[in-house]
């Protein structure tokens, strides 16, 4: 999307290093819920879901190392959502008949393709990233905020209020609402770039 | 506006967001930034960007999963096995092709079976490239396993590509050989096309080169010399290959085979691909100039992609690489090949001679035959395996000592050249009397006395011309500070 790829790599080359807690912790809350979603929106059954997200994500913990962060070689997004969606159709071709079993997936095979083209799958991937990272990182600075400069923003941002009526509401001047709201969209963006919005 | 001029100052307006100033000023330009336009948007955008205000209000504002379905341009592009059926026929999109494969497939009466497909039971998807999808099958009749591989409803979509496929298909299933892999069947009558090949535990050399890096000379041999004499196989039937890539070369398990697969195919894939979306389908990095400027192109197409999987099995890497489809074919067409010794110096020269040759960008200056290179890696290999025993192959030894000697040789090429000076000149007056010795006996007898004056004169002509080159070459020497 915007500046900073940087910062994205880098939290994903961190995760090649399986003791970087912190990295892990900050993927896994940003993607686990995304595929789960996939998984849903695609017609999974909850527990069928959780145990994708499983499967995908330990495929991903699995091939981190061979992930080439070349921007030329595709998202790292991209190829995320390629693992999933092979993995979602392993999952069905093999419950089409029997209804339980699972395994003897052969990861390797579906972890050396290459990133999916923009497809319209993709793209709904794309957008749910980028809604999970908004709320994720929205979770994460609100506690740095005094509550009336978190609701300056949440109002008129979010909400779609007018300026005026929040300001009339939190009882501030119009001029603080939009210095408020304008300091929690910069934490916002910086918090959303460092682990990666492109 | 009303703005204080003074108060108009974008470096204040950082701090502000940032919260760094004094309290006093912090409220003087927080009423400041309520009254003037300019200084507000200015915040705005140094907070962030339009298109963030945008996304913060769209993410923010939706907690609903499935806000985006009534979006998205299609409804086909669910992997909801049991909706999608049915819709192919007038939407094909290539995310559901996997998906709607499965949906062909007959019901099985066995349960632990995915379906059937014309008479064979399907097992397991085993694998899933750009042109279809491969099931493990199980053909009930003979109690063999077969790996069926299916096109790709994207591509299956005009009745023109079905027919390709299938003619394409049925070519190559006329080539039997060790390093072929066989096409038992070819259905291209149904809605999706299919072939049917034996099943084979196997990797292919793609996924070895990933795992392993860049390989040993005795494997680069062993398996281009096999690949060179499947393709031999197939170019005796008049079958071009057309798509020589690693990821078309299976090794098989256990035993040190190398099958050749996807004759043909993947470019009538591609060509299907083209006319569909104007876009090619599969990677050009292994296609020759000639391919990848669409001229002609004959046997030696695959020789030159043969020697990119060389160079690929030397460095780990395709020979010619760059960010985009063009420029990968720019570099084809214009670019060298780096030296497989510059990034393994453990190699032999000779190895990397071999390979210069097969990726000369002219098809006149490589190998002729894909037998010629079978044959040649083959001495090689040999000589690898056993030094001492088995020579080089002179064509090869020979430049090797050309290159060796390069500086010295100059005393030897003057002896040489006196040697074939004299050897002419004692030859000569035997064959022009007719009498003794000569050359052209050994043709026969008949030859050598068929030959009239005429002949006779020619042939001096030709000699004395020679000996004048000759008289030249030994100028030049003679003028060579040694």
């Amino acid at each position: 999307m915007r500046e900073a790829p940087e910062t994205r790599q880098s939290l994903l080359l961190r995760l090649r290093d399986s003791q970087d807690h912190q990295a892990w912790t900050e993927f896994l809350a940003i993607y686990e819920p995304l595929i789960y979603r996939l998984a849903t929106r695609n017609g999974f059954q909850d527990a069928d879901a959780r145990e994708l997200t499983q499967e995908v994500l330990l495929a991903v913990s699995g091939a981190i190392d061979r992930w080439d962060p070349d921007p030329k070689l595709g998202s790292f997004r991209g190829w995320l959502f390629r693992i999933a969606r092979n993995l979602m159709i392993n999952f069905l071709a093999k419950r089409r008949n029997r209804p339980l079993a699972i395994g003897d997936t052969d990861f390797n095979r579906l972890l050396n393709e290459q990133p999916a083209d923009a497809s319209d799958e993709s793209r709904y991937f794309d957008h749910e990233y980028k809604r999970q990272a908004f709320h994720w990182a929205a979770e994460r600075i609100r506690r740095e905020f005094q509550e009336h400069t978190w609701q300056a923003f949440w109002q008129s941002c979010v909400d779609g209020k007018t300026v005026k009526e929040v300001a009339e509401k939190l009882k501030m001047s119009v001029g603080a609402v939009y210095v408020s709201r304008s300091r929690v969209m910069a934490r916002l963006r910086k918090e959303i770039e460092r682990v990666g919005n492109e | 506006m009303v703005a204080q001029a003074s108060n108009c100052n974008r470096d204040r307006l950082k701090q502000l967001l940032a919260g760094t100033l004094p309290r006093e000023t912090e409220s003087n330009i927080t009423k400041h930034v309520e009254m003037c336009d300019t200084c507000r948007s200015e915040m705005e955008t140094l907070a962030a960007d339009a298109s963030w205000w945008q996304d913060a209000h769209e993410f923010l504002s939706s907690t609903e999963v499935s806000c985006l379905i009534d979006d998205s341009p299609t409804t086909g592009n669910t992997i909801d096995l049991s909706v999608i059926a049915g819709e192919f026929d007038t939407t094909p999109d290539e995310t559901t092709a996997d998906e709607l494969v499965l949906d062909y497939l007959a019901s099985s009466d066995n349960p632990a079976m995915l379906g059937r497909l014309g008479g064979y039971e399907i097992l397991e998807v085993i694998g899933r490239g750009g042109m279809g999808i491969v099931f493990k099958a199980y053909d009930g009749e003979l109690n063999r396993y077969l790996a069926i591989k299916v096109l790709s409803p994207c591509y299956a979509s005009s009745a023109a590509a079905r027919k390709r496929f299938a003619r394409e298909a049925q070519a190559a299933a006329a080539v039997v050989h060790q390093h072929v892999v066989a096409i038992h069947g070819v259905d291209g009558t149904g809605k999706l096309p299919y072939l049917v090949m034996p099943f084979v535990a196997c990797e292919s050399l793609q996924e070895r080169i990933d795992r392993e890096g860049p390989l040993d000379t005795r494997d680069i041999l062993r398996i281009a010399v096999q690949a060179a004499q499947g393709l031999s196989a197939a170019h005796a039937q008049g079958l071009v290959h057309r798509d020589v890539k690693p990821a078309n070369i299976l090794l098989e398990k256990g035993v040190d085979r190398v099958l050749l697969t996807d004759f043909g195919l993947a470019r009538a894939i591609d060509d299907a691909a083209l006319t569909r979306s104007g876009v090619i389908a599969g990677t050009p990095q292994y296609m020759s100039p000639e391919q990848a400027k669409g001229e002609s192109i004959d046997h030696r197409t695959d020789l030159f992609s043969l020697g990119s999987v060389m160079h690929a099995m030397c460095t780990g890497r395709s020979p010619f690489r760059a960010e985009t489809t063009m420029g990968v074919l720019r570099r084809i067409c214009d670019g060298e090949a780096r030296s497989v010794r510059e990034v393994n110096a453990d190699l032999p020269p000779w190895l990397e001679r071999v390979i210069a040759k097969l990726l000369a960008k002219s098809p006149d200056d490589r190998f002729e035959t894909a037998d010629e290179v079978a044959s040649l890696l083959e001495a090689c290999l040999a000589h690898v395996q056993h030094p001492t025993a088995v020579a080089l192959p002179e064509s090869l030894a020979s430049c090797e000592r050309s290159r060796a000697a390069q500086y010295a040789a100059g005393g030897t090429l003057v002896v040489s050249c006196l040697v074939v000076f004299a050897l002419m000149f004692t030859t000569l007056p035997n064959d022009e009397s007719g009498e003794g010795p000569g050359q052209a006996e050994v043709l026969s007898s008949g030859t050598v006395n068929s030959l009239d004056e005429q002949e006779q004169l020619r042939w001096t002509d030709d000699l004395d011309s020679e000996m004048s080159q000759i008289d030249y070459q030994i100028q030049i020497l003679e003028t060579i500070d040694f």
